[in-house]
């Protein structure tokens, strides 16, 4: 079952803005969905759009075959959301929130009292239970945001930059939590973020967005081959055949840049055929964050010349 | 009413009560309003002599039932029945003011109400509990500062007249009907007002202009007693609940998740 359609989804603020304009994309269930873009891209609107807090003023939006601009409490009752603007209430307790949030998503006292501390065992937050969240760093809010997204077992998962703020070994942290749930648990998960690294560890698919728009959207694997940029082989060798297209990039290193990976013995067999000596080889492919500077990159030019 | 807005409510509730600032705001105009100035009037023939006899001429001006007790007793009699009747127009208010100002504003002031909206609850219902919960609260400070003043005029009256001076039953048509319609009414227009304002501040500023007509009656019960009747005080009642639940419907239905966010 699908668990997002979009279909030439567009919004146009009253201010006249354009956030969002004709995006289609579909994600099945259980798949993790990196949903990248600068700020201002249209993420955090089109998170909206998915859970009826804003109308879309063109195309249809689904959740799981429901229509968020309908029935926005069904879509609620079955999806989770983080965002930085969904904040807890500081005069209360982690445990306090949860059982809060529990109680609002339907599940009795004593019900959510045990999901509470469940899932604050599951987020390393078991010994700040009992204390107030205006004692609680912004790793741990962002924890506890988290599991208050959790509290309900939601079918999908909207996480709208959930690592923003937080340093490089509580964002490292969020992220495996993120992967383990998706593992484990099954859940869809829809992923806004500008941390194009974590991005590329824990999701399964990609939408590029930018100015409202969605520049691509697939797999890694569909991205470089869109991209035909292949594969970076850098060689450290005393010098380099006739006739090898290669780049110099010290007297000792050269990069040469091949479509797939069984050129590479080919071109090591001509190096050593030719009597160099190769110090080491090492080959890249061009990751999440290559791709997208050149999408982006692109799509901005695109915009200039039809400006132009 | 289900359980999730129960929850919302008892939410609420507990985050006015654990806010110390919240509940001396809540509880120092009542207190004066039903304990110090009932007590003042109580003893001005005392304090003030010269005062009590204008308080003597209004009181002779009156075609007050009893007759045949003590002049210091009629006073008592008039104060309780006529003047102080009008405070609990205003307690209900400034109460439901002070706790409707900061829920929807409040919360959005702490990035609180995204995440409520984000829940199973429509928009419809978390506003029916969050006009629920003034409405408890009002009425509770209410009740609560009507048994205040009760027990102190009396305890004062006993002790000067050596007898006690019952409230007549127009109490209970201001307690059971004007006091919540009055504060449903207030309730509707703060929440309203404190969903577009900017600031707690600034939502508590718009809501006090609620106070205007009662505040103006309050003048007018000092300058020269309004006598009012049981039937057209229901009929004040009636006509305020009525308003009050139009209001309601009508905000209920202009509230979308756009104009929240």
């Amino acid at each position: 079952m699908e668990a997002i359609i979009l279909d030439h989804v567009g919004k146009t603020f009253s201010c006249g803005k354009r956030a969002v304009d004709s995006v289609s994309l579909s994600l099945e269930e259980g798949e993790v969905f990196g949903f990248l873009g600068p700020n201002g891209a249209g993420k955090t609107t089109t998170v909206k759009l998915l859970n009826g807090m804003l109308m879309p003023t063109e195309g249809t939006c689904k959740v799981f075959d429901m229509d968020p601009a309908e029935e926005p409490e069904k879509v609620h009752a079955c999806s989770g959301v983080v965002t930085e603007h969904a904040q807890m209430y500081d005069t209360m307790t982690g445990l306090q929130n949860l059982v809060f949030y529990g109680t609002v998503f339907g599940l009795n006292a004593a019900e959510s009292e045990k999901r509470g501390r469940q899932l604050l065992k599951q987020m390393e937050l078991e010994e700040a239970a009992d204390r107030k969240l205006s004692t609680y760093s912004t790793g741990m809010r962002q924890r506890l945001s988290l599991a208050r997204a959790l509290v309900h077992e939601p079918r999908i998962l909207f996480l709208d930059e959930p690592t923003s703020g937080l340093d490089p070994e509580s964002a490292r942290n969020v992220h495996v939590m993120i992967r383990r749930l998706a593992e484990e648990k099954g859940i869809t998960v829809f992923l806004c973020t500008h941390q194009l690294r974590y991005a590329q560890e824990i999701c399964t698919r990609y939408g590029l967005m930018d100015q409202g728009r969605l520049l691509a959207e697939g797999t890694l694997e569909d991205f470089r081959k869109k991209q035909g940029s292949g594969i970076t082989v850098e060689i450290e060798a005393d010098g380099m055949p006739e006739g090898l297209a290669c780049r110099r990039i010290t007297p000792v290193r050269f990069e040469v840049r091949v479509r797939t990976r069984e050129e590479i013995p080919e071109i090591v067999q001509r190096i050593l055929t030719a009597g160099k000596r190769i110090y080491h080889i090492s080959s890249c492919q061009p990751s999440l964050e290559d791709i997208y500077f050149a999408l982006t990159k692109n799509g901005k030019e695109n915009r200039e010349e039809k400006e132009l | 009413m289900n359980t999730q807005m129960l929850a919302v409510i008892k939410k609420d509730l507990r985050g006015i009560t654990s806010n110390r600032r919240m509940v001396i705001t809540l509880l120092i105009v009542p207190l004066v309003m039903t304990v110090f100035l009932p007590t003042v009037f109580v003893f001005i023939p005392y304090l003030a002599p010269e005062q009590g006899e204008d308080f003597r001429g209004m009181v002779e001006m009156l075609p007050l039932a009893e007759t045949g007790e003590g002049m210091h007793k009629s006073m008592i009699r008039l104060i309780l029945n006529y003047i102080l009747p009008v405070f609990f127009l205003i307690i209900p208010i400034m109460s439901s003011c002070v706790m409707s100002a900061s829920s929807f504003v409040g919360e959005k002031e702490k990035r609180t109400l995204e995440t409520l909206l984000y829940s199973p609850l429509s928009v419809k219902q978390i506003f029916t509990a969050k006009v629920m919960a003034s409405l408890l609260l009002s009425m509770s400070v209410s009740l609560l500062s009507f048994l205040a003043m009760l027990v102190v005029l009396e305890t004062e009256t006993w002790l000067i007249t050596g007898s006690i001076v019952m409230p007549d039953g127009k109490w209970l048509i201001i307690m059971l009907l004007v006091a919540p319609a009055v504060s449903l009414t207030a309730i509707t227009l703060t929440v309203r007002v404190s969903a577009r304002a900017k600031s707690v501040e600034d939502a508590q500023q718009g809501a006090a202009f609620l106070l205007m007509p009662v505040v103006l009656l309050l003048a007018g019960q000092f300058m020269g007693i309004l006598l009012v009747s049981a039937w057209l005080l229901i009929l004040v009642g009636i006509l305020c609940a009525l308003c009050g639940i139009w209001l309601l419907k009508k905000s209920m239905y202009g509230f979308q998740y756009e104009a929240l966010l």
